[in-house]
């Protein structure tokens, strides 16, 4: 059975194709990582499971649904959710703020989510009244995260959550993604360089010049030498 | 035959005016249709234009006027250069504050530019003459004209009716080869320009601004020449208007014939498209033309049916942009190459 | 020197266009950041509000609706009830206009929607025109004696009184539902980064809605205030105060709402205080030196981000 499945997606921007037939599948509670070079189409990948770009051919199924070419928002109605790589927050907002946009469909009380949403990531906790424009990467990124996370999604994409993040902050954001895994939540990471992610995840794939190359557990990816040379900096 | 006569004046007029109008058209165009800039205060320039010429050729100031100055009585080629001259330079004004910026600063200044000339012309008497206006100011060639028509009607006395009516017009005939020469040499330079390097890049600049800037061109220079250069056509437009009316007053440029109607012209003829311009002006004036006929089967006054036109002209506009955005001639897919 | 003892008076119809002028500038403003084009329709939409609340008074006064004047001021229950519905009836228009048109457009990009907005503000005029005529209309043609302010050297109406509070209390409010209502922060939201509101769930669509009733519906009463400010409306109200509006919107930082209002302040009071030195024609010429000033020195205004 599995959550997400991404079936021979070909597409990209106006008549320019970036992705040509690729396939991915990620099952409940996993966590996936696709590596690949600068270019690759790991964004574009993103944008058109989450609908912001039309698939050219192909087909995306989400939880017994068909998304294929759904809305943004009826796909986070669905239970998934998307943390874009740059400007993934309402800056002129307060951390607070940015979490009550992310539950902007609920019409009940959500206080006890943003309660937890504090526990999982105690930095925010203390800044609730912050503005987020004036706080760092590291932390702008768990506001995004913590945004996404409002609605209890099932599955939620992070497009390259430690680019441009110190290692020891890039450590801290994978210690955070594999928490909010252990809430149950499914993970489908994007990662230009991705020995961390990979070792977290459970299964990876490497997607070069818009195709699939591989598909293997973390583990054995991890191990490959020929990805590790091409792909993983040696 | 009088209703022959009519007819004939009438098209003439039509043909002068959709003529000057193709001539902003083509100015707009230089601006609109392949830089992307967007200027919705021509009526200013076009005024600009006019008073200039106005100033270079006309009488100097009679004693009943409130205008002290101008009037160098020179001919009509200086005060077209001239006309085209000023206008340059405030564009010139308009564009170093804003270029650099997104194209809804231009859009506001521009208006800007327009409300404040319109304001100088109402008030600044002496050079002016304020909502007076500018009266008599001579056509090119008239007197030559007119006098050698004279001489040859009266050579000529047995003349039927009609050739002799069409005869007397010669001055109107005239001008308005005048005009048609001017646009179609207009036409003729903007089809090179736009075909040379430097209209490919301005079109680069339309298609996207920030690429054309990283291939190391200064987006903001190129965007200036499109500027300036629209606006001395619109000036060049406003001293052929000016020599035609012979009166020009502030209420000759209200911001609906001055900028919106050429707007239209150029949007339904097709942005990017010098045949487009053109076509779009006469197409344009001659809806314009029309109605004026059809709101006269109205219950309406006049001030009414002259509302109805422009709520006419305004679902046009939207019409297009819903459903024809290119316009009747969409500008031609050019295969370009920067270097 | 006597120009400069007229200066205390100037500042007051200062404040008093100012107020107007902000009133307009935050809806230029919002539709701005919120949809990202210049809507130069916003002047017309200002008329329609005023046009509307003439209407409605008319009808009512023709009803017997009380309309005796309340205090000191020169309109009394007709006149407020019309002005409220016409506050409504004008968001309700423009929402319809962003239905039929802005809508279809949202795709074409902010250059077609500024071109559409031109259109749409030659429509309107022209509809009012057609119905009312070009010529003036009043609201009311009593005569409103002013009231000295001996300690300050002014003098003021009531009427003057009325319209700085009414801008005062709106801003108030629109700053604590822009502030602390869940679609207030969701407008700034979608000011900050349309496509992360979309993707993060917000009801974009709605938000659009909310953004032109606010906008509409401040429009109008900017409208409606300017007319009892000058005793009289035209179909040219709003056009005539547009140049005003904008360069209010660009000082202050185009985009920011607050900006709009600051900016809209200095403009007005810069306008009236400059009829102390230079002819009162040259108004709006004032606004755009300043604008142009502005733009020179610091493009994004006295309150804009960077971008």
């Amino acid at each position: 059975m599995s959550l997400l499945t991404v079936e021979k997606v070909t597409s990209g921007y106006g008549d320019m194709e970036v992705l040509h037939d690729v396939s991915i599948e990620v099952k409940p509670q996993e966590i996936v990582t696709i590596i690949g070079p600068n270019g690759a189409g790991k964004s574009t990948l993103m944008k058109t499971i989450f609908g912001l770009l039309k698939p050219i051919l192909g087909q995306i199924q989400f939880a017994d649904h068909e998304i294929t070419s759904l809305s943004p928002d009826r796909i986070v109605r669905l239970g998934m959710a998307y943390v874009p790589q740059v400007e993934n927050v309402f800056p002129s907002l307060t951390v607070r703020e940015n979490l009550e946009m992310g539950a902007f469909i609920r019409n009940d009380d959500f206080s006890d989510r943003i309660s937890e949403m504090f526990e999982l990531f105690p930095v925010l906790g203390r800044r609730g009244r912050q503005q987020v424009g004036k706080m760092s990467g590291g932390e702008r990124q768990m506001v995004a995260m913590a945004r996404a996370l409002m609605l209890n999604p099932q599955l939620i994409l992070l497009d390259e959550p430690s680019a441009a993040l110190a290692p020891n902050l890039a450590e801290v954001i994978f210690e955070r993604i594999t928490a909010v895994n252990e809430t149950g939540v499914a993970i489908l990471i994007v990662e230009q360089n991705a020995k961390q992610s990979l070792s977290l995840s459970d299964r990876g794939y490497v997607l070069a010049g818009g195709r699939n190359r591989f598909a293997e557990t973390g583990e054995n990816l991890l191990a490959n030498e020929e990805i590790g040379q091409l792909y993983l900096g040696g | 035959m009088e209703h022959f006569v009519g007819t004939i004046n009438y098209i003439i007029f039509f043909a002068v005016t959709a003529g000057t109008y193709g001539i902003l058209a083509l100015g707009l165009n230089i601006q609109w249709g392949n830089t992307g800039l967007f200027n919705i205060g021509i009526a200013g320039f076009y005024a600009l234009g006019a008073y200039t010429s106005a100033l270079i050729c006309g009488l100097p100031p009679s004693a009943w006027e409130g205008r002290t100055f101008g009037g160098f009585q020179l001919p009509f080629i200086f005060g077209l250069l001239g006309a085209a001259i000023v206008c340059g330079v405030v564009a010139l004004l308009i564009g170093a504050p804003t270029l650099r910026l997104r194209a809804d600063y231009l859009a506001i200044a521009t208006i800007g530019i327009a409300e404040t000339i319109r304001l100088v012309l109402n008030n600044e008497s002496w050079l002016t003459n304020g909502v007076w206006g500018f009266q008599q100011i001579p056509s090119p060639l008239y007197k030559t004209i007119h006098g050698a028509t004279s001489t040859y009607l009266h050579a000529h006395p047995n003349l039927p009716i009609w050739l002799h009516d069409l005869i007397t017009k010669s001055y109107d005939w005239f001008y308005l080869a005048l005009v048609l020469v001017v646009l179609f040499i207009l036409y003729l330079i903007m089809e090179r320009l736009v075909r040379s390097p430097w209209g490919r890049v301005i079109r680069a600049i339309r298609e996207d601004e920030d690429a054309t800037a990283m291939l190391g061109k200064n987006t903001f220079s190129y965007k200036m020449q499109a500027l300036v250069l629209g606006a001395m056509i619109m000036g060049i437009g406003g001293s052929m208007y000016a020599h035609y009316a012979r009166f020009i007053s502030p209420v000759s440029f209200k911001p609906l014939y001055g900028t919106f109607i050429i707007w239209v012209m150029l949007i339904l003829g097709g942005s990017g498209n010098n045949k487009g311009a053109i076509l779009g002006s006469f197409t344009v004036w001659g809806i314009w033309a029309g109605t004026d006929f059809l709101t006269k089967y109205l219950p309406f006054s006049a001030t009414q049916s002259a509302s109805l036109r422009v709520i006419l002209i305004a679902v046009l506009l939207e019409v297009i942009l819903l459903w024809r955005p290119q316009g009747l001639l969409p500008p031609k897919k050019h295969l370009f190459t920067l270097k | 020197m006597t120009t400069l003892a007229h200066i205390p008076q100037l500042l007051v119809y200062g404040v008093i266009s100012g107020s107007i002028i902000s009133l307009g500038g935050i809806g230029v403003s919002l539709t701005y950041s919120i949809l990202g084009f210049s809507n130069f329709a916003h002047g017309d939409f200002m008329a329609l509000g005023a046009y509307i609340a003439l209407g409605l008074f008319t009808l009512f006064t023709g009803l017997g609706i009380p309309s005796a004047p309340f205090g000191p001021l020169s309109f009394g229950f007709g006149f407020i009830l019309a002005f409220i519905l016409a506050i409504g009836l004008t968001a309700l228009a423009v929402i319809i206009i962003d239905r039929l048109l802005f809508r279809q457009l949202r795709r074409s990009g902010p250059i077609i929607l500024m071109m559409s907005s031109i259109g749409v503000a030659l429509g309107l005029r022209n509809i009012l025109q057609f119905f009312w005529s070009p010529q003036p209309h009043y609201y009311s043609q009593a005569i409103q004696p002013a009231v000295s302010v001996t300690a300050l050297n002014i003098r003021i109406k009531p009427d003057q009184v009325f319209i700085i509070l009414v801008a005062i209390v709106l801003v108030v409010l629109v700053h604590a539902f822009m502030r602390y209502t869940k679609m207030g922060k969701a407008m700034r939201a979608m000011a900050d980064n349309a496509t992360l509101a979309q993707v993060t769930g917000i009801n974009t669509d709605r938000v659009i809605i909310w953004t032109w009733a606010i906008g509409a519906g401040l429009a109008a009463t900017a409208g409606i205030l300017a007319g009892i400010e000058n005793k009289f409306i035209t179909p040219e109200l709003g056009w005539q105060m547009l140049l005003s509006i904008f360069a209010g919107v660009v000082l202050g930082g185009i985009g920011n709402p607050y900006g709009a209002i600051l900016g809209g302040m200095v403009i007005g009071i810069s306008e009236e205080v400059s009829t102390a030195f230079i002819s009162t024609g040259y108004k709006p010429a004032v606004a755009f030196v300043i604008m142009i000033i502005m733009l020179l020195v610091k493009p994004t205004g006295l309150l804009g981000r960077k971008d």
